[in-house]
């Protein structure tokens, strides 16, 4: 085909078009964005991303053809296609200190090669889904240049080759995610809660920049293909390639320091360093324990942003990451098993959180997190295929939820016109009459989320649960470092069965607080009626804009302050979105549905699993071994889905029993029964006030003693104290200056006289150097000088006449003292003399260096 | 009477230096002090000369003189525009009252 002769496999610039298609839509949406009109700002940022998404086709087409021609041989290796826009710079690293190039070069394998579609696939259903959304604010173009910066961003993060290219997409979503918290600025949260995310992953970037370090220093190269080749110098047991904890750097305490000094250096390999620190990172962007915090203030943003920014694209860049560096990981079971621990820590911490509350995007923010959380465990677990699975998953049914919230909030607040009240579950119910695609494609949606058999989620969830069940992580090179007398920390052998545990918990959580959400928001009756009054009949805006369905409210609109005195008065339903906003929402519905299909490891029909084979080879070669063999765990996996299975049951007929036949009043009983177990859900575990405490009062107490330093210190006393110095100066000399000339005259004359005097009278000034035990004394020369000395310092003077003898030379015994003498006549005739002392080398120094020579 | 020596030019010199900073210091008027500078200058001048007499191998001593002189004419040139100026804006050309710069 002709396209394979334009596009090389190793120049494959096509990956250029995909890049520069959103940054285009981004320059033109942010410079001219205003001038332009909001129909040509809609048209510039769909067709930037849609033909991005079928530039990414194209190029996966390319891929899969160039796969196919590698064949499908055991290490057949993975396929690539690689396009370098330019080398940026290099430094040195590894072992031999070689070059290390750091090159701008982006590639597309297979991981990322999907990762790519479900970038600008469901970037561009969002992107359409906002037009629609955001239609009546006034920061129309601003939102579509950063939302299409945002994707341009993260395909950076995705194609770059290299880690310093990802670290470019890597900050770039973070700046892009900043940005559009934070969209509404002009409310103080909202503007704090981007901010709060800002700080939360700039945490984590500190970790990854420290990984790049290690990765650079250890292995010599930055690149995915040149760290797999360096990855087995990690693991190198000898001293040197160690990483010394404590003390840092290697350092030597001595003197009162000596207690810090420890007996034996605690180090740990490099691989569980570079784990480590990219761990760091992964939590920071991906939102998992301890970083998680900032994710649901982040629901602060526009109800799009949240939906590809903060659920289906970038907060899933932390699994990405360790799927893209999974030869890495898989190299410390200990950073494997503490993953899978915090992966599975924060599904149940936030899946607890997520059951109490109101906010219907609070709600999904949570399962966000708690869904991230399964991620890191099947990840954790070295089920790379199974984690990226259900990011890939994940995307489809979580975008569809938040955009489902969305259009929600979208037909209450053109009733409700408050942002808080719109958004709460408690003023919504029955809306499945009035929003029925809207309704059917939420309940699709959710059917995947709480793990409805033989929807996606419920194969992506399954298979990571089983995988944390039977698999067993072991450092590839065991029998290697065993021969060597090194032993390498592996989990123990309920840790599987624990982990598969607290999944089905986690499980039935997320089933009970998703089939609340929906039952609250589309079932009963419709509890709006009684929040907001109608409100046609005073605004004829909203009269206009109930005519034309699909009137989105600019939220910056202040509506609170209304009065509400007819509580009860009926006004206009809530009604269907429009198309822009149902569309994106059948489409994501559908894939909820059935992009399951695309991994389905109870049938032995995976495609994606084999597809991605190649990406984790390296890291899957000797690292996984399978509990019990591999025909007991094959035995096991029909009865371990039981468990899947068993929590979407539980669950959801708990949520029915709750919500729907019992309307909600068990729950109320169970809360008052517990009062202080239910505040501490409502307040999300006071994990901000933790934090709160402890680490942001640790920062305010250092900021206010630098505050204080800088105010009495520096500027106290360097600053003030040398002003008042320079200022007293200045009072003193001011008098002088006093714009008198007589007075300028009389400093001069007085000036003048006193440089006369000095040149009349003759200052005899010596500089003595030692030249051995001689010692040169010469006299300072001036006007018409001649001199005479007496240089034996027997008292006398040596010569009768002045000379111009100026160097005299002295030797003095080691210890003792010399006293000689100079006379100077100057021109005038006027003769000085003076005494000068000249002292012998240091006689007792000189004794000890020889007893040291001797020594 | 014998001939003159060096001491005399010097001396000289030097008494005329003296007057001339002494009535450059004491005296008010503008044009006095101008001529006080001037005394100055001459007998910076003599001092020269004289030690040009002195040691005759070059003649540095008697053009510089006239680099003094050119100096002179120049300065007093200005000077005196100065005086003329300041006569015109304070109708006096005391140096007392040459106090525009005080404040």
């Amino acid at each position: 085909m002709e396209l394979a002769a334009f596009f090389p496999n190793n120049n494959f610039s096509l990956i250029g078009v995909i890049l520069a298609l959103p940054l285009i839509g981004a320059f033109i949406n942010g410079v001219w964005g205003a001038r332009l009109g909001k129909p040509a700002v809609r048209l510039m940022a769909l067709s930037s991303v849609g033909l991005s998404f079928i530039a990414s086709l194209f190029a996966f087409c390319a891929l899969h053809r160039a796969s196919e021609a590698l064949g499908h041989g055991e290490h057949q290796g993975a396929a690539r296609l690689s396009w370098l826009a330019w080398e940026w710079m290099h430094t040195n690293g590894g072992q031999f200190l070689q070059t290390v190039p750091v090159e701008l070069k982006f590639s597309i394998d297979a991981l990322s090669g999907v990762m790519m579609l479900v970038v600008t696939g469901v970037g561009f259903l969002i992107h359409l889904y906002a037009t629609s959304y955001m239609a009546n604010d006034p920061g129309f173009a601003r939102f579509f240049a950063y939302l299409n910066l945002f994707v341009f961003s993260m395909l950076v993060l995705i194609l770059g080759d290299n880690l310093p290219v990802l670290f470019i997409g890597w900050e770039g979503v973070g700046l892009c995610s900043y940005l559009l918290i934070g969209f509404w600025f002009d409310k103080t949260e909202n503007a704090s809660a981007g901010k709060k995310a800002f700080i939360a992953n700039r945490i984590g970037d500190f970790g990854l920049l420290c990984a790049m370090f290690l990765l650079a220093s250890s292995t010599g190269a930055l690149d995915w293909a040149g760290i797999a080749r360096g990855a087995v110098s990690l693991v190198n047991p000898s001293e040197g390639a160690q990483i010394h904890i404590w003390p840092i750097a290697n350092a030597h305490y001595t003197g009162w320091l000596q207690f810090l000094q420890p007996t034996h250096p605690i180090t740990i390999t490099a691989a569980t360093a570079v784990g480590l620190a990219l761990l760091l990172g992964c939590t920071g962007k991906s939102a998992q324990l301890p970083l998680y915090v900032w994710l649901p203030d982040a629901m602060a943003g526009p109800t799009p942003v949240s939906a590809l920014i903060h659920a289906a694209t970038m907060v899933t860049a932390g699994v990405y990451l360790i799927c893209r560096l999974s030869f890495v990981f898989v190299l410390s079971p200990a950073v494997m098993a503490l993953v899978a621990c915090i992966g599975i820590a924060t599904a149940l911490l936030a899946a607890s959180i997520a059951l109490v509350q109101n906010d219907i995007k609070k709600v999904l923010a949570y399962s966000t997190v708690s869904q991230l959380g399964f991620m890191f465990l099947g990840v954790g677990v070295g089920a790379f295929v199974a984690g990226f699975f259900h990011v890939f998953t994940h995307a489809f049914f979580k975008a569809c939820l938040f955009l489902g919230a969305g259009s929600v909030i979208h037909a209450m607040h053109s009733r409700v016109h408050d942002d808080v009240a719109s958004q709460d579950m408690r003023n919504m119910g029955g809306l499945r009459k009035y929003m029925p695609i809207t309704f059917w494609t939420f309940v699709a949606a959710t059917a995947a989320i709480i793990g409805f058999p033989f929807t996606s989620g419920f194969f992506s969830k399954d298979e990571i649960l089983f995988k944390a069940f039977v698999n067993h992580s072991v450092s590839p090179y065991k029998t290697e470092l065993a021969a060597r007398g090194v032993e390498v920390w592996e989990a123990p052998t309920w840790f599987g069965p624990m982990l598969y545990t607290l999944g089905v918990i986690a499980a039935t959580m997320t089933a009970f607080y998703m089939v609340r959400a929906l039952v609250l928001t589309f079932f009963g009756e419709f509890r709006g009626w009684s929040i907001g009054r109608a409100s046609e009949a005073q605004h004829g805006h909203d009269l206009e804009s109930a005519e034309k369905a699909g009137h989105v409210h600019g939220h910056g609109h202040v509506h609170g302050s209304e009065a509400h005195d007819d509580l009860t008065l009926p006004g206009d339903a809530p009604h269907e979105s429009p198309w822009a906003i149902t569309l994106p929402l059948v489409v994501l519905g559908a894939a909820a549905l059935f992009a399951g299909v695309l991994n389905m490891a109870p049938f032995h029909f995976e495609p994606l699993g084999h597809w991605l084979d190649p990406v984790f080879e390296q890291a899957l070669h000797g690292s996984v071994e399978l509990r019990g063999g591999a025909e007991h765990a094959e035995a096991l996996m029909w009865p371990l889905a039981g468990g899947g299975v068993a929590a979407f049951f539980v669950g959801t007929a708990l949520a029915y029993w709750v919500y729907v036949m019992r309307n909600g009043e068990p729950a109320h009983r169970l809360a008052t029964a517990l009062p202080r177990v239910y505040r501490f859900l409502v307040d999300k575990w006071r994990v901000d006030e933790f934090y709160n405490a402890t680490i942001i009062a640790t920062t305010e107490a250092l900021a206010t003693m630098a505050n204080a330093f800088d105010k009495w210190v520096v500027d106290g006393i360097l600053a003030k104290l040398t002003a008042l110095i320079v200022a007293g100066f200045g009072s003193f000399l001011r008098a002088f200056q006093n714009g008198v000339v007589n007075t300028y005259a009389a400093f001069m004359v007085v000036g003048g006289a006193a440089i006369g005097w000095f040149m009349i009278v003759p200052h005899p000034e010596v500089v003595i150097k030692a030249e051995g035990a001689a010692q040169m004394v010469e006299a300072t020369t001036g006007p018409g000088y001649t001199y005479r000395w007496d240089a034996d310092g027997d008292g006398l003077i040596d010569d009768e006449q002045f000379s111009d003898r100026s160097k005299v030379t002295v030797q003095v015994e080691p210890g003792a003292k010399k006293t000689i003498r100079l006379e100077v006549k100057n021109a005038f005739g006027i003769t000085r003399s003076k005494e000068i002392q000249i002292a012998g080398p240091d006689a007792p120094a000189v004794q000890m260096g020889l007893a040291n020579a001797a020594q | 009477m014998s001939t003159m020596n060096l001491d005399h030019f010097v001396v000289l010199s030097a008494i005329l230096f003296t007057i001339g900073s002494i009535g450059f210091l004491v005296r008010r008027n503008v044009i006095v002090t101008l001529m006080s500078i001037e005394i100055m200058l001459n007998a910076v001048n003599l001092a020269l000369v004289a030690f040009n007499r002195a040691h005759p191998a070059n003649y540095s001593g008697q053009i510089f003189t006239f680099f003094v002189i050119a100096a002179e004419a120049a300065e007093v040139a200005i000077g005196l525009a100065i005086v003329l100026a300041m006569f015109r804006l304070h109708r006096t050309i005391r140096t007392d009252d040459a106090t525009l710069l005080k404040n």
